[in-house]
């Protein structure tokens, strides 16, 4: 890679071999060649695009064997994907050998290439940035999930969680991923911010394998991408800081004509206008509604908390508390919106999706109950004039059942209804559980007897 | 001695030789340890008998003259800046002629990089073999997420993925091998301002209390990293021909050469490879955090309670009772755990430190809420008795400043165990010089605490039978079935300790 970096016009035999495998590599793997990618463009609504939209907008890298695209979501590629890229380089790469025999240097191509990368990384690494920056990525922990056992979770269940308790942090995250995805727009500070995500995403990537995230191929797609961007200055960063030997600057092989340096600019406004400023905007918005993994339908203020079922009857006969019994109930959650979580020794199939995925509006997200066991989640509907809860299991295609609640003169909740053919009546007392975790919200100093 | 003179400038500015004058002398009082105990403390360690402890304690200082929890506990960090402003002034004024201090520039980079690099492969290794953050005990799995702080709640969200955690300590280790060499030591420093900028925050934001110390590694390495800051502008965004200024010593005479590869050799062997031994041995044997003796192996696991007692009395299942007893742990070391519907006082620290004694390492109570008990228990498996001693203790009685001063009469009754009996709990090889020791001054500092005897019958550790009296003096009646809980968390695939 010697003379890469230096404005030589004539490349040694490898390099411009080398040149041509990485070109055909890394533009099959950054641009979107993929019908369906244009249809996904064309499905959206781009007068009224979202972060949603434009996330997955960024989420392209091509599918050729997994094909895991649907249509909501631009799903993720595998290594075997790379795979078969890199058996296509190096076909293109034997195939252009042998047509071409006369081109001396790349010197523009490569910098046409790293254009690419550059814009492709900086729309992923962006598009992340902000939904840490408005700490939307992992929620603060839901009232179920405060009241769920630490080993009724899976494990990157618990990265999440332990994200969400500390929104500040979250962002502080975020603002660093954005800083390198701004660093990225411009040419001359590209190394700084290539280098921050080999850092930050090489440790999303570590973070991915450890935590059984399902983000471990693209994470690492990306920290490709930077690597690729720091091999072109990888020998002036080694003579000048390790070697402390003087180090030439880039020369920079483009003279764009005055027609074209305004047309630069102005595909590039509106590059930083859709994904910076629409996006971020766009993501504030959601955060003031509480992100995207609950539900938005309010729930019933009356409710809200965390009950204990005192009394409880099946079929007309009354179980006693048990914390063994697969059908009596322990305790009851109802959330600030419309779900609630029952608490009753079952066996629990664990459900994973640890992908970031931004659900539609409509659909209901299934986050409450992702990767974690010990509670059955319903989303309810409430008809409060006839005090009737319309109760629904989470992510499931099952039938609802019909629960009527009455507020006791005792200021226990009564449930009565019929679920899954059984009668069930349940008197629900109201927990007034004072949580560790926020009770040290503001510090450690003193003593607390809880 | 001569140096390599061709980039370094000959005239510095005078606002670069003030701004030295100050920076040399708060970076050297910021990497000098004040406390006499520190160069005390190498002469009372068994060094044919080396505890992990032992090197780390020499790895790990700060300033810490005051202790104030001042400006966020960098009240230490503005006195010796004040003192370095004053000192720096007044430099300046006796030294005023000096065109410049490139030799002297020269070592303080060799004393920062080695301060940063012996500090931060001290705290790599606790990571590099893990210990620091141990997998959570059943006590600490059936306990709720919002029982436990948010400090705990990311100390665990680590001990649940112990490669990871393997990985985070080689991240640092390789931050501090780079330090130790000139040429490599701008990239070690940039690792270094990454991972230890990371935890800063992660201290911050999680209350974790290590904010002071791990932004103490944040300032060397800026300080590092600052004079390469201007060759990076200049050739990446100016996009200029840089020429780095070099600035090397060689030593021409013969003893100088010796001494320095002597010290260097010393300082790698010592860190790098004893280091990575005797942190070995602690994870094998005796992981700091946890106890080391092995638990009854037929009672280990996780219970429900389906009878209990109180003077003879049946108490009914409750969640809302405050005496009976829900939710038993025991764990693989000598812990038993229980929930009771009661609020208890809490131990909030991170339960770290150097405790040697079993019964003093509180990790798996430290930080945890839920109303949930734990004992450290003594067995007799002969007469099958459990000698329980409560692991919560309301006054911090492990700092030893704190208790120099209150030091009471020994409460001999408190330790069924004799010493020589507690000695023999512990794995032969995890029985290193600091421990002997250690359990010996912690025993007699032992205070008053709660206590239950209790018998226990089990065939086969299905069904287990208490009996006994418990901590408030009632007689109690306990039965337990074991639960065969599958954890939706995936069980440690590295495991500190020797527990079979």
């Amino acid at each position: 890679m010697q003379t890469l970096t230096q404005d030589s016009s004539n490349w040694k035999g490898s390099q411009i071999i080398g040149f041509r495998l990485a070109f055909v590599y890394f533009f099959l793997q950054a641009f979107p060649l993929d019908w369906k990618y244009y249809k996904h463009l064309a499905s959206i609504n781009w007068l009224h695009l979202n972060f949603r939209d434009l996330f997955n907008i960024s989420k392209y890298t091509p599918q050729f064997i997994s094909g895991q695209y649907q249509e909501s979501d631009w799903g993720l590629a595998t290594f075997a994907d790379w795979g078969l890229v890199f058996i296509i380089a190096i076909a293109g790469t034997i195939l252009w050998t042998l047509i071409d025999k006369k081109t001396r240097n790349y010197d523009k191509l490569y910098y046409w290439l790293r254009v690419l990368i550059r814009y492709r990384l900086a729309i992923a690494v962006i598009g992340y940035g902000f939904l840490k920056l408005f700490a939307i990525q992992a929620p603060y922990p839901s009232l179920s999930s405060l009241n769920t056992p630490y080993g009724d979770f899976s494990s990157w269940k618990l990265f999440s969680l332990s994200l969400g308790i500390v929104p500040g942090y979250q962002s502080f995250l975020g603002a660093v991923e954005l800083l390198a995805g701004l660093l990225l727009l411009n040419r001359r500070t590209t190394v700084i911010g290539a280098t921050i995500i080999i850092f930050f995403t090489g440790n999303v990537f570590m973070s991915n394998l450890a935590y059984e995230g399902g983000e471990t191929v693209y994470s690492f797609y990306l920290v490709t991408l930077a690597l690729f961007l720091v091999l072109y200055d990888l020998e002036r960063i080694i003579n000048l800081i390790i070697l402390h030997k003087p180090a030439k600057p880039t020369v920079h092989p483009i003279n764009l004509k005055k027609q074209e340096q305004t047309g630069r600019i102005v595909l590039k406004s509106i590059f930083i206008f859709v994904f910076v400023l629409l996006n971020g905007f766009s993501v504030y918005k959601s955060s003031l509604n509480g992100g995207y993994h609950f539900s938005h339908q309010p729930g019933l203020k009356s409710l809200q908390g965390l009950y204990t079922v005192t009394d409880f009857k099946f079929n007309g006969q009354t179980l006693p508390y048990s914390l063994t019994d697969p059908i009596r109930w322990q305790n009851v959650v109802f959330e600030k919106w419309a779900s609630l979580s029952i608490k009753v020794n079952k066996n629990y199939q664990l459900i994973n999706h640890p992908v970031e995925s931004i659900p539609d509006k409509e659909a209901d997200g299934t986050f409450e109950q992702d990767g974690t066991v010990g509670r059955q989640y319903y989303a309810y509907k409430a008809d409060t004039s006839n005090q009737n809860l319309f109760i629904k299991p989470i992510a499931t295609n099952e039938k609802g059942s019909n629960l009527h609640y009455s507020l006791q003169a005792d200021s226990t909740v009564l449930l009565t209804g019929v679920i899954d053919g059984n009668q069930i009546e349940a008197r629900l007392q109201k927990n007034p559980k004072k949580y560790l975790l926020k009770a040290t919200s503001s510090g450690r100093r003193g003593s607390l007897k809880l | 001695m001569s140096a390599e003179l061709n980039q370094a400038p000959l005239q510095w500015k005078p606002y670069q030789k003030v701004a030295f004058r100050i920076a040399f002398i708060f970076f050297i009082i910021m990497t000098i340890p004040e406390s006499p105990q520190w160069y005390t403390q190498v002469f009372s360690f068994d060094w044919t008998s080396l505890h992990y402890r032992d090197l780390y304690d020499i790895a790990r200082f700060q300033p810490s003259f005051s202790r104030s929890p001042g400006y966020y506990g960098y009240y230490e960090w503005l006195i010796i800046l004040v003192i370095a402003i004053i000192g720096g002034v007044i430099w300046s004024l006796i030294d005023s002629k000096r065109k410049e201090y490139n030799v002297l520039y020269y070592w303080l980079t060799v004393i920062i990089r080695y301060r940063a690099a012996i500090g931060i492969i001290g705290f790599a290794f606790t990571k590099v073999l893990p210990v620091q953050m141990p997998y959570p005990s059943t006590g600490i799995l059936n306990t709720n997420f919002g029982d436990l702080t948010a400090q705990k709640i990311y100390w665990l969200s680590i001990s649940i993925v112990p490669w990871y955690q393997v990985f985070a300590g080689i991240v640092e280790l390789s931050a501090g091998v780079l330090l130790l060499f000139r040429k490599t030591a701008t990239l070690g420093a940039i690792i270094l301002f990454g991972a230890l900028g990371d935890i800063v925050y992660v201290n911050f934001a999680y209350d974790g209390g290590v904010h002071v110390y791990s932004s103490y590694f944040v300032l060397f390495a800026a300080f590092l990293i600052a004079k390469e800051l201007p060759k990076i502008y200049t050739l990446f965004i100016k996009e200029q021909y840089t020429v780095p200024v070099n600035f090397n010593l060689h030593f021409k005479e013969r003893w100088l050469n010796i001494t320095r590869y002597t010290l260097k050799f010393v300082v790698i062997f010592l860190f790098l490879f004893v280091f990575f031994y005797i942190q070995l041995n602690n994870f094998l044997y005796d992981p700091y955090k946890q106890p080391a003796a092995k638990g009854v192996s037929k009672l280990r696991g996780y219970y429900q309670v389906s009878e209990f007692r109180i003077n003879n009395q049946l108490i009914p299942g409750s969640p809302q009772d405050s005496v009976r007893w829900q939710d038993v742990t025991f764990e693989n070391w000598t812990t038993l755990t229980y929930k009771q519907n009661k609020a208890v006082p809490l131990d909030l620290s991170n339960g770290g430190g150097s405790p040697m004694r079993d019964i003093n390492r509180t990790f798996e109570i430290a930080g945890v809420g839920g109303g949930r008990r734990v004992f450290y228990y003594e067995a007799d498996t002969v007469n099958q008795i459990l000698y329980l001693l409560d692991k919560y203790r309301a006054a911090d009685g492990n700092s030893s400043r704190q208790s120099k001063k209150t030091a009471k009469p020994k409460i001999s009754y408190n330790n069924f165990l004799t010493e020589e009996q507690e000695y023999h709990q512990v794995d032969p090889a995890g029985l290193t010089g600091r421990r002997l020791k250690g359990i010996k001054t912690e025993r007699l500092r032992e205070s008053e605490r709660k206590r239950m005897v209790l018998n226990y019958a089990t065939t086969d550790g299905k069904k287990v039978t208490l009996k006994g009296i418990n901590d408030e003096k009632d007689s109690i009646y306990i039965v337990l079935d074991r639960v065969d809980k599958v954890y939706a968390l995936k069980p440690s695939t590295l495991n500190a300790g020797k527990y079979q």
